[in-house]
């Protein structure tokens, strides 16, 4: 029996989903961190009093001098300023806000590492570095960083 | 006896006995010293031996020992259950050892199994009796209910919480004039206050019995704090996120592989041959990949087999299409069409009762799904054909 490319008589469509079970856990620095951010709307930062630097997001060891930092927190101004920022302009169902939507760098004040957010309440247009920014919480928790919903300018 | 972290020094020494493994003692021969200064504290004698132990309490000085443990008696209650940190309190000074460190770090774990403190029960009157302290006034405004507790069984009592003008009193017995009566046993008070079990499906499984006001019972609630085993740190809070992120798929078979889903809709093996080698590919492809030519003739193979290599799987993995973890073993041999050249076997399921008969050489056969639709699904897997 023959067969022909040009044949589409038996041609199938096959549909599928591949499904990914995936669980996260936050550790206890990133839960400490988080349940701040819930619970009384603070965002906290650790220290490496022997570099001298506040790291956001907390983490348990300092990246330079590998210092255990766990028990040096401290508590962050929720404004800051823009260090760098995009814009998403794509939607997708993992994004966490609807295209398109300002992705930003913001070192908060009291922090030396700057931290992504989202930064509404703005024109695309006239977003730019060093503008000065404060968070805004979310009224909803998800138990995620987005209990911190965005940024908005001050 | 003085207490850390609500332990005694004496409690870890008088557990040896119990926590002792034989199996982990084999071949030490060592006498541990312990000094251990503070309230609480003392020598002990530790002699381990041909997969022997001997605990004691001695007085004068320590001489003789494979190892001595010089440390006060907080230290050692927070490293032995892991309140402080070994290795801090070492560097820091506030251990010291003489003799072989190694029989500590790693001899000692290994005889021994870790000393967990016992738990401390909650008994009904500990709840009672702290419910004065844990009244809430700010949320009792106007509120004025009498409520009876009559709890049976093993540590039960009655007893009554007057809650009037912002204040609560509680006095034993019950009161006659009750707003609400909660009856139940002892131990399902204890678990309700513990969080252990759910007020309401306590209530309507029946371990509950509400006499009076039942709206009265459920403010109640509202009016004081969560009682708190004492002693009992409250657990950290963690956070876990489960999530099933799904990446939809959509695959065109096109017409030349799309023969081999006809086939399968009615129950046949479609391959397509190489003109030049004679090869019989499955599932069948325009371009036979050995020779680089395009076939144009297709064949029918099977619809039996042999199977030629075995593979059984006991990794529960998840199945990629469900996200659900697959049932293990299973089995996914290759088998060999009648008819097929060479090389060409293919992996798929095997019918689950014959993972244990299952050999290489044997004859399968094809189980079909009812419906078929053009679909992998419709083989739904070989099995041994006799």
């Amino acid at each position: 029996m023959a067969i022909h490319k040009e044949d589409t008589k038996h041609c199938f469509v096959q549909e599928g989903r591949m499904a990914l079970p995936n669980q996260y856990f936050a550790g206890r620095v990133g839960s400490k961190f988080i349940i701040a951010l819930r619970d009384e709307k603070k965002i906290l930062g650790v220290k490496c009093t022997k570099c001298n630097k506040v790291f956001i997001p907390p983490r348990e060891y300092c990246e330079r001098c590998m210092s255990k930092l766990d028990e040096n927190w401290v508590e962050l101004s929720n404004e800051g300023a823009i260090t760098n920022f995009t814009v998403v302009r794509y939607n997708d169902k993992h994004l966490p806000k609807k295209a398109p939507y300002i992705l930003a760098l913001i070192k908060l004040d009291g922090a030396d590492t700057p931290f992504p957010h989202i930064v509404e309440g703005i024109d695309l247009k006239n977003v730019e570095i060093g503008m000065k920014v404060k968070a805004v919480f979310a009224d909803k928790t998800t138990n995620t960083i987005m209990d911190l919903d965005h940024f908005e300018p001050v | 006896m003085a207490e850390y972290f609500g332990v005694a020094v004496e409690d870890i020494f008088n557990t040896m006995e119990e926590r002792f493994r034989k199996e982990g003692a084999g071949g030490v021969d060592a006498i541990f010293g312990y000094d251990i200064s503070g309230e609480g504290g003392g020598k002990w004698k530790v002699t381990v031996k041909d997969e022997n132990l001997k605990v004691e309490k001695i007085e004068g000085d320590l001489e003789g020992y494979s190892v001595i443990l010089d440390t006060d008696a907080e230290t050692f209650v927070g490293v032995t259950i892991g309140k402080v940190d070994a290795g801090e309190a070492f560097s820091s000074g506030r251990i010291k050892v003489d003799g072989d460190i190694g029989l500590l770090t790693n001899v000692l774990p290994q005889i021994f199994a870790k000393y967990t403190p016992p738990a401390k029960e909650a008994t009904a009157k500990d709840i009672i009796d702290s419910m004065v302290d844990r009244f809430r006034p700010e949320k009792a405004e106007g509120v004025d209910m009498t409520i009876g507790y009559d709890l049976t069984g093993d540590g039960g009592g009655k007893w009554t919480a007057l809650v009037k003008d912002q204040t609560c009193k509680v006095e034993e017995g019950l009161a006659s004039d009750c707003t609400v009566t909660l009856q139940m046993d002892a131990k399902v008070f204890v678990d309700l206050n513990l969080g252990l079990i759910d007020g309401t499906a306590a209530f309507t499984s029946g371990q509950v019995k509400i006499e009076g006001d039942m709206g009265a019972a459920a403010t109640s609630a509202a009016l004081f704090e969560k009682f708190k085993v004492a002693g009992a740190e409250e657990a950290e809070e963690l956070i876990s996120l489960k999530c099933l992120p799904s990446v939809d798929q959509r695959f065109a078979t096109g017409p030349v592989m799309g023969k081999w889903f006809e086939g399968l809709k009615e129950k046949k093996f479609y391959a397509t041959k190489c003109p030049k080698c004679g090869r019989t590919q499955i599932p069948p492809r325009e371009i036979c990949a050995n020779c680089r030519v395009r076939c144009t003739e297709c064949v029918e193979l099977g619809p039996k087999g042999t199977a030629t290599f075995i593979d059984i799987v006991y990794y529960a993995s998840p199945d990629p299409l469900t996200g659900e973890v697959r049932e293990t073993p299973y089995g996914g041999p290759f088998f060999m069409l009648d008819g097929a050249t060479e090389e060409e076997s293919f992996a798929h399921g095997l019918n689950p009762k014959d993972l244990e008969r299952i050999k290489p050489g044997m004859r399968i056969r094809p189980v079909w799904a009812e419906e078929r639709t053009g679909s992998y699904t419709d083989l739904l897997y070989f099995e041994i054909d006799d």
